[in-house]
């Protein structure tokens, strides 16, 4: 904040500014001071120091502070009159020095007494305030602390952290933000100094480019007469306050400059350049480089690297090499500014796996004016830090210099875009202090805005750029709220998400609880439906059966050991009912969802919508009303019948005995759901050992699965109204004993062959085997209504059709009418 | 004894008897041993018979009036007897009300899918039309369209899900492919939302969800504003929030939208006065939007000079968790029962 208000005085408090910047498209994620705390802590000048009396190693203190003027007792070894220092009053939480905890432990301080003197105060290490773990002696602040000011306002800071979306590399730089600032706030920037790049003496050796592609500028100065160093204080504590580590005064000026100008910047020792010169080149093949990470890389033709005489020196706009480092015996370096082709940069940096602040800013298209300035900028700071230095040669390669460009649009494209028209002074006003040249022409209707670009503004290059920049500035808070005019489309609703809903409506009153769960699957889900054993060629799946090979795989699952987008919901909806189950006495779960089925030579997979059920526990849960019995097929049967029989299908909905039963499902408790002669879904109940392995301590688990498309597919009509008779039915109940292998179905259709038209309605309500109808026969029985439309029905007319339906049931299933 | 002594003897026996009965039952057998078939009142008058013509018509009258009064007593001792009864079944029928009632098994929607269909309502309100896409998305789709290009470094803020193959092929990581997908098949004017399930490769806590919902709104025609768009969506918010709300843009990224924002609404909880829902910024973050970038019309083959258009996209979950209180986004995928069961009366 003090590096910001020192460009831009915009005289704002932080969380303010924080906040009209985040309006405007910056987004300040983070406004924190630093270091926290800091109250009852002053600028304090010491004015005398005395022998503690008792002790060889105290001393007694006498520090000015103001109002505060106090004598304090310290062991530091480094106290001297004149020095200004920190002084604590009590009531200061500071930092325990002595604990080894890796988080800070404050404490509160407390007047007391040193070996019988009363100290008042206390003179604080680094360590004590959170600065560093610099505990040796008391903290010396520079002369021109003003003695009695808070420390927090001397030393203290705001830090405010943005989230750079990635159009706003111009921002990516202090500098950046406060051009951004100056636009909301109407204060002026002043650029920081930097050394005129015309005045230094040019040389044609310090710097060549190869590849003008992937490198459209390369600037390089040598600097002789460096001393390597800890940097000034001041510079260290931005650093830090920006989250970087200070290493030394040369690498520390070019992290700075990356901040303040966001230009990364590269020095290299100049002695350990083979030619004393770099040139940026594709990598040759076999070339390795250890990068400053101390990893040897090895580097691949597409790859841009900076090179001496010999070998790669770096990798060009990622990090640089070990070998040619600035260290502590450095004299003399190369500064290295350079502007690459954004592109070649992701794509190193992907291939190497490493990513770095410089990538970072590279990748996202810098300005390549912009190493000038940061060249420039780095140099005035090294000549000021390092006195006796002198740049003793200075080369920029910039064959093609990108100009400035304009963009051009008719000044009532303010209004077609955003809903309401902007004065032209306000874009003009507005636009010039973000850094462009507006100029407008033309006349009335026909009036036209061209607005040179500079050419840090990569992304602004057609007129919404121009527009946007303008709006965010002005406000969004002034854009009015009006609906869309003009016609509307034609509507067409997709027919079959309707139905689904309806199914979905319809399984809910069914007792079913909807769930929606992650689509990918993998060997520990499909191998307890394949028979426990699984590998790549078992098929797997429910309606849809293949190899897991043939499966859609994720390079990248969330869960390495599920990579595959499932081609069933059963095992997911498995795993949820089975969680439930350990809460819940009853569970009945659907879910209605994509399953993906690759169709081979189509890019994309085959996404069917899908329904699976899952019910297990007690039919009803436990209360006085509560029905016996446990959940199984028949349940889970009633609900899909309810949920889906209600529609009217081109063929019936019929369950059939499964003839290759699933291998994880109960084989005789097994059916396949068709209409006509296509499969479209599989009801049945898990095998036991199958329900365990998947969770389940219930003996019986019932699951179907059913594909919705099919069913939607086949829906033929809506109903039709049709007059209700006036006449009652007539109520007959037929008991039909069979052999024991008769399906209820052949029986049913048997019995509704032979009552004919005049059938309307068949319930079984009762099945029975037992000695008194002889074995291995069962009883069926049914009640059927009868009605006619025009008339009531006679016993006559009932008593004929009963000896009709004896005869069919005797020639069809061989069925015998009881009672 | 003659036969209308007999007479009057019965009268009075039957009137005496038929007074003894205490519930219906016994009123009814009463009637059955006195004017039933078998009963002493048809058997006395099967006597007639045997009187003289002299006697038989007086005898007759007298026999008649005689069962015309026991009839009417039978009915009058019925109807008091069947008071008497129906007032004993109310007092024993009596039940605790209070007891629970008979509860057949109700499932519940999940409140990802609820919350789909009322904003599917709220925009067909406005003439939106709900349209769905594919999860499995072609990059072409996902970014190309999209004014994303590969190597650009906006592809890296959306973590994709790749899968394997020959072409280059994800999991959509927004719903905006259909954007690209409904102007290629439709000429203006395009009104649609799209609800559907987007993954984006990222680490699961309470706020972030590797497989989530979203709605995305498109808006073109030859007059659509950034004004129309912050109407819309102010309409969609008082539809959900109630109230007047109010929509805040603020300047943000979106490679297919120019100019960009992000959209807030005003907490419905607090007015805007900050509290625990909002996070006490008096704001609930709903999604991202703009004016659909030219690059983007062009791609898809409209005229941008001559069309305009918005889009939206907002998080489902998100919504839900904003509008009802839930802390922790990992609840939806977790699909507990005890969950769900608390929007069993929708949401
Ligand atoms: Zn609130």
């Amino acid at each position: 904040m003090r590096w910001l208000e020192e460009i831009v005085p915009t005289g704002l408090e932080p969380r303010e500014l924080a906040r009209r910047m985040t309006m405007a498209g910056l987004e300040a994620e983070r406004v924190e001071e630093v270091p926290a705390g800091w109250d009852n802590v002053f600028v304090g000048l010491v004015t005398r120091v005395d022998r503690h009396p008792d002790a060889d190693r105290l001393n007694l203190v006498d520090v000015d502070a103001g109002e505060h003027k106090l004598r304090v007792v310290t062991g530091a070894p480094n106290i001297a009159e004149g020095q200004r220092v920190a002084l604590a009053l009590a009531g200061a939480r500071l930092i325990d020095p002595y604990t080894e905890s890796p988080t800070p432990v404050y404490k509160t301080l407390k007047p007391g007494k040193i070996r019988g003197i009363v100290s008042e105060g206390m003179v604080c290490s680094e360590r004590e305030l959170g600065l560093s773990d610099e505990h040796e002696g008391i903290m010396v602040l520079s002369e021109d602390a003003p003695v009695g000011a808070p420390l927090k306002a001397w030393l203290g800071d705001t830090v405010i952290e943005f989230e750079i979306t990635p159009n706003l590399v111009h921002a990516f730089s202090i500098v950046g933000i406060a051009r951004q600032a100056s636009a909301l706030t109407g204060a002026d920037v002043r650029v920081p100094r930097r050394v005129d790049l015309h005045t230094l003496p040019g040389s044609s050796d310090v710097v060549a480019v190869d590849d003008v592609d992937l490198c459209p500028r390369l600037a390089g100065a040598v600097v002789t007469g460096v001393t390597v160093g800890p940097s000034p204080e001041w510079l260290q504590r931005r650093l830090v306050h920006a989250g970087l580590r200070p290493v030394n005064n040369l690498v520390d000026i070019t992290n700075y400059v990356m901040l303040e100008f966001g230009q990364p910047l590269h020095a290299y020792d100049r002695r350990r350049l083979a030619g004393g010169r770099i040139v940026a080149r594709r990598a040759r093949p076999g070339e390795t480089l250890e990068t400053l990470d101390h990893q040897r890389r090895d580097l691949t033709g597409d790859m841009l690297v900076i090179a001496d005489a010999e070998k790669p020196v770096g990798v060009a706009g990622v990090m640089g090499g070990v070998d040619s480092e600035v260290a502590d015996d450095t004299t003399e370096i190369l500064l290295e500014a350079a502007a690459f082709d954004m592109k070649a940069i992701r794509r190193s940096r992907t291939t190497l796996r490493l990513r770095t602040d410089a990538s970072a800013r590279f990748e996202r298209g810098l300005d390549p004016n912009l190493p000038g300035d940061g060249i420039a900028r780095a140099l005035s700071l090294i000549l000021a830090v390092c006195p006796g230095s002198t740049v003793t040669a200075f080369q920029d390669v910039y064959p093609e210099p990108v100009l400035p460009w304009h963009v051009t649009l008719p000044v009532s494209r303010f209004e077609r875009v955003l809903g309401v028209a902007i004065p032209e002074p306000t874009i003009e006003e507005t636009l010039t202090r973000l850094g462009f040249a507006p100029s407008f022409e033309g006349d009335g209707g026909e009036r036209r805005l061209t607005v040179t670009v500079p050419t840090e503004r990569r992304d602004v290059t057609i007129p919404e750029d121009v527009i946007e920049e303008v709006a965010r500035v002005v406000g969004y808070d002034t854009l009015p709220e009006t609906l869309p005019s003009g016609r509307l489309p034609a509507i067409d609703r997709a027919l079959d998400v309707d139905w689904q809903r309806a199914v979905r409506r319809r399984l809910a009153a069914a007792g079913a609880s909807e769930c929606i769960s992650y689509p990918t699957v993998g060997a520990p889900d499909l191998a307890s439906l394949s028979g426990g054993t699984f590998d790549e060629a078992t098929l797997v799946g429910v309606l849809d059966r293949r190899p897991a090979v043939d499966l859609l795989t994720l390079v990248n699952p969330i869960q390495a050991e599920r990579p595959y987008l499932r081609n069933t919901l059963v095992p997911s909806l498995l795993a949820l009912a089975a969680e439930n189950r350990k809460h819940e006495t009853r569970v009945a779960l659907f879910e209605v969802g994509s399953t993906f089925r690759p169709v081979q030579g189509q890019e994309l997979p085959d996404e069917v919508a899908t329904l699976a059920l899952v019910m297990s526990g007690a039919r009803a849960v436990t209360d006085r009303f509560a029905a016996a019995g446990t959940l199984d097929y028949f349940d889970a049967k009633g609900v899909l019948e309810s949920a889906l029989g209600v529609d009217t299908l081109s063929a019936p909905l019929v369950f059939v005995a499964a003839e290759q039963p699933l291998p994880f499902l109960h084989p005789g408790r097994t059916a396949d759901l068709r209409l006509g002669d296509r499969q479209v879904g599989v009801i049945g109940e898990l095998r036991p050992d199958v329900a365990r392995s998947v969770g389940f301590e219930d003996a019986r688990v019932a699951v179907a699965e059913v594909d919705l498309r099919a069913l939607f597919a086949a829906r033929v009509t809506r109903p039709t109204g049709k007059r209700v008779p006036r006449f009652l039915p007539a109520q007959q109940d037929f008991a039909i004993v069979v052999d024991r292998s008769v399906s209820a179905d052949a029986v049913r259709d048997a019995l509704a062959a032979g009552a004919g038209a005049l059938a309307t309605g068949m319930t079984l309500f009762d099945v029975f085997e037992g000695e008194q109808i002889g074995a291995d026969r069962k009883s069926l029985a049914w009640r059927v209504t009868f009605e006619a439309p025009d008339r009531a029905l006679t016993d006559a007319e009932l008593v004929k059709t009963r000896s009709r339906i004896a005869k069919v049931l005797k020639q069809r299933v061989d069925g015998v009418l009881r009672g | 004894m003659t036969f209308t002594d007999d007479l009057a003897a019965l009268r009075q026996r039957a009137l005496a008897a038929l007074d003894e009965t205490t519930d219906l039952p016994e009123v009814q057998a009463w009637e059955r041993a006195t004017l039933g078939g078998k009963g002493e009142l048809t058997g006395l008058l099967r006597g007639l018979g045997r009187l003289s013509a002299e006697e038989r018509p007086e005898a007759g009258r007298a026999a008649n009036m005689v069962k015309v009064e026991l009839t009417e007593a039978f009915a009058g001792r019925q109807r008091v007897m069947a008071a008497a009864d129906l007032r004993d079944r109310l007092a024993t029928d009596a039940i605790d009300v209070t007891l629970p009632g008979r509860q057949p098994a109700v499932g519940t929607l999940h409140p990802v899918t609820e919350m789909i269909e009322e904003l599917s309502e709220i925009f067909a309100l406005m003439g939106f039309q709900t349209v769905y896409g594919p999860e499995v998305e072609t990059s072409h789709y996902n970014f190309d369209q999209l004014n994303i290009p590969s190597d650009h470094p906006a592809r890296d803020v959306w973590d994709t899900f790749l899968v394997e193959g020959e072409g280059e092929v994800v999991l959509r990581t927004h719903t905006s492919p259909m954007q690209a997908r409904v102007m290629e098949s439709t000429t203006p004017p395009v009104r649609v939302v799209v609800p559907g399930r987007c993954y984006r490769f990222e680490a699961q806590d309470a706020s972030h969800e590797w497989a989530f919902h979203q709605l995305e709104g498109l808006a073109v025609d030859e007059r659509i504003t950034m004004a129309d768009l912050k109407g819309v969506l102010r309409e969609m918010a008082r539809q959900l929030f109630g109230g007047d709300r109010r929509i805040r843009f603020r300047c943000d990224f979106f490679p297919f939208v120019e100019p960009g924002v992000d959209f807030a609404v005003d907490c419905s909880v607090c007015d805007g006065k900050g509290c625990r829902v909002c996070k006490y910024t008096g704001w609930l973050e709903m999604g991202g939007a703009g004016m659909v970038h030219p690059n983007v019309l062009r791609a898809a083959g409209y005229d941008a000079e001559r069309y305009t258009g918005f889009a939206f996209g907002l998080g489902i979950e998100r919504l839900v968790m904003m509008r009802h209180g839930v802390d922790d986004v990992r609840a939806f995928a977790g699909n507990d029962l005890r969950f769900l069961r608390q929007f069993a009366g929708g949401i």
